[in-house]
């Protein structure tokens, strides 16, 4: 029942763990299948979760969690809901650029459950970047693994000389227009 | 909870020197390592620090570390703009000295590059002097246009004045105009009654006083005079 905090491990040489806690389980796989299919050069792994908190029993085996995506379908209010419940669970340090909300299924606006006045909303209470995205397109999924995989590098610390919080920074200042 | 990387070989020093790139490959890869880890150390010592100044989070501070925070955006937007500004001078700098040193050797693309440096030096010069036309163009067209307003203006001074001068004529020569000239004909009028007046009697003293006035030529020529002005007046 204890937050998730980011600091609480030590990191793993040259990888990086990534947690996508959603409430559509096939949508994630494809993601985290997508993810793995770019070349990198470090070890990854990814960690799917339908809500937050995460079982405590296996917390000893889990790596330091570096970059925690929240994953909400426009279709599915109850997504959103998910999402909100398991935001309290998260330590408030780990939204110092660690976070990204990603929105799904954007492409098909005749179907929206959720208004993006709420979106907006989430993005300026917990100062997150918000990715939007159509996982049901080849290309777009492969674009967006490959933005996850930048932001994982950056808040996993590869990058030298950019932080995830000058990162998350960064996304804000051109957002804001 | 160091592990050794993927699939490269075990970066521990051996006795006997490796063969050459063997070496080269585990280098950059070593680098690359030290640099994760100095970049998440700095991350860490941060959120320690961070934690250790604590979270006040009264209403009154949080304005103050808002306020705080728009001035470190603002402060971090300027190192970051300076930043790529000094970036891109040194890439520049860079350039230049990569074309200087290629032009130095005297190969077909050495070649090729001196000729279109000469070239856009050539186009700069045009382009320099044509500007400078343009400016004097520009310029003399300024001028005149000055002086087209001046005369403009002069040419609505003079066309007041005008319109004024026609509505003073127009009501004096309604008014006093008329008085005035009626008046001084009429002081006319009197002034050459009383003339002819004080002739007439001057006449009749003379000739009353039976003097011969036609010998003394002084008498003559003041009879004579007066003759004319009846005359005159009597018209």
């Amino acid at each position: 029942m204890e937050a998730l905090r980011p600091f609480d491990k030590l990191p793993a040489v040259n990888s990086a763990a990534l947690l996508l806690v959603g409430a559509d389980g096939s949508a994630q796989q494809r993601l985290a299948e997508a993810v793995l299919r770019e070349p990198k050069a470090f070890k990854i792994s990814i960690h799917l979760a339908a809500s937050l908190p995460l079982p405590a029993e296996r917390d000893h085996l889990r790596p330091r969690i570096d970059l925690i995506v929240f994953i909400i379908d426009i279709k599915s209010k109850y997504s959103l809901k998910n999402v909100e419940a398991s935001l309290a669970h998260v330590d408030a340090s780990f939204f110092l650029g660690k976070v990204c909300f990603l929105v799904t299924g954007v492409g098909r606006v005749n179907n929206c459950s959720i208004e993006m006045n709420a979106i907006w909303k989430l993005r300026d209470t917990y100062c997150s970047p918000v990715l939007l995205c159509e996982l049901e397109s080849e290309k777009i999924q492969a674009t967006t693994a490959q933005r996850l995989l930048r932001m994982l590098q950056i808040c996993a610390g590869h990058v030298p000389g950019v932080s995830a919080l000058t990162f998350g920074s960064l996304m804000r200042s051109s957002a804001d227009d | 909870m160091a592990e050794p990387g993927g699939a490269e070989p075990e970066p521990e020093p051996e006795p006997e020197p490796e063969p050459g790139p063997e070496v080269t490959v585990n280098i950059p890869f070593l680098i690359r390592l030290r640099e994760q880890l100095k970049q998440q150390l700095m991350e860490c010592q941060t959120a320690a620090r961070a934690y250790q100044g604590g979270c006040p989070d009264h209403d009154v501070e949080e304005k103050a570390t808002t306020e705080c925070m728009q001035n470190l955006e603002n402060e971090l937007e300027k190192i970051k703009t300076s930043f790529k500004n000094k970036t891109l001078f040194m890439q520049r700098m860079q350039f230049a000295d990569a074309l200087r040193k290629k032009m130095a050797e005297n190969d077909g693309e050495a070649r090729l590059i001196v000729d279109t440096v000469l070239n856009t030096v050539e186009l700069s010069q045009a382009i320099i002097e044509f500007q400078k036309e343009t400016r004097d163009i520009e310029d003399k067209m300024n001028a005149l246009r000055r002086k087209r307003l001046i005369l403009r203006q002069a040419e609505e001074d003079k066309l007041q004045k005008i319109h004024l001068m026609m509505k003073k004529i127009k009501e004096l020569g309604s008014k006093e105009v008329n008085e005035m000239l009626e008046k001084i004909r009429k002081n006319l009028q009197t002034e050459r009654a009383m003339t002819t007046v004080i002739q007439n009697v001057f006449q009749s003293i003379i000739i009353g006083s039976q003097v011969n006035w036609a010998e003394d030529p002084s008498l003559k020529a003041i009879v004579l005079q007066l003759e004319k002005n009846v005359s005159e007046s009597g018209r």
